[in-house]
């Protein structure tokens, strides 16, 4: 499903300004940063100029550090969730890219 | 269909991802707040800045107490995510959402009623 809602009037092809380049990624898979230590990887069904998104199949992780007390080293922890079909409020998300490629 | 009366928020309505929201009117879905707690309910209203309400809500607080509310108001910006119940169909939401404002603002036809972009008198 295709949704370009940012530009109602009009449809260009090309990239003409940074919400443009999102809007290559639609119906792909995203890697969305936010805050709160948090990290979204979906399928981009839409978007508006906010950056209030739509994500299906969502995969959100958290990660929060955890302070041992005794030795006082960083203990990383992440929690996920999966959510089938998420609409995202834009002024949490802080960089959207194509999904991260470990190694 | 249940647009708002006010022009300016039905254009900003129009032209956002709100508007997918707003067509979520009657439907159960849960709403995670900005600071972690999260609200399931019937939503019943949902204006162009996201202010939502919800009915029949069972509330899960930042601890995890869980409560029972009638009513709850939900600032736009306290919103950080929405849970889309399965059986939208959110293409179809939104075109049915863009209709009915559209039928609002031509409403009376060409010649008839106040106009929301009115025509030039000369050309």
């Amino acid at each position: 499903m295709l949704l370009n809602i940012h530009r109602v009037q009009q449809t260009t092809n090309t990239v003409e300004e940074p919400l443009d380049l999102i809007r290559l990624s639609l119906d792909e898979r995203i890697y969305v940063k936010m805050r709160n230590d948090r990290e979204l990887r979906g399928r981009l069904h839409a978007y508006d100029q906010h950056l209030n998104m739509i994500l299906g199949d969502v995969e959100e992780t958290v990660t929060t550090i955890e302070i041992d007390e005794e030795t006082y080293e960083e203990i990383y922890k992440s929690t996920k969730r999966n959510i089938p079909m998420l609409f995202v409020r834009g002024d949490g998300v802080v960089l959207v890219a194509p999904p991260l490629r470990v190694g | 269909m249940e647009v708002s009366h006010s022009i300016k928020e039905r254009t900003i309505a129009e032209n956002s991802l709100v508007i997918l929201l707003q067509g979520l009117h009657g439907q159960v879905t849960t709403v995670d707040l900005r600071d972690e707690s999260t609200a399931t309910g019937r939503i019943t209203n949902v204006d162009a800045f996201m202010n939502v309400r919800l009915a029949e809500v069972t509330f899960t607080d930042r601890q995890g107490t869980v409560s029972h509310l009638d009513e709850l108001f939900v600032t736009g910006r306290n919103v950080r995510y929405v849970h889309i119940p399965d059986e939208v169909d959110i293409r179809a939401t939104i075109e049915r959402q863009l209709q009915a404002i559209h039928r609002v603002r031509f409403f009376g036809g060409r010649d008839k009623g106040r106009k929301e972009f009115p025509r030039a008198k000369h050309k």
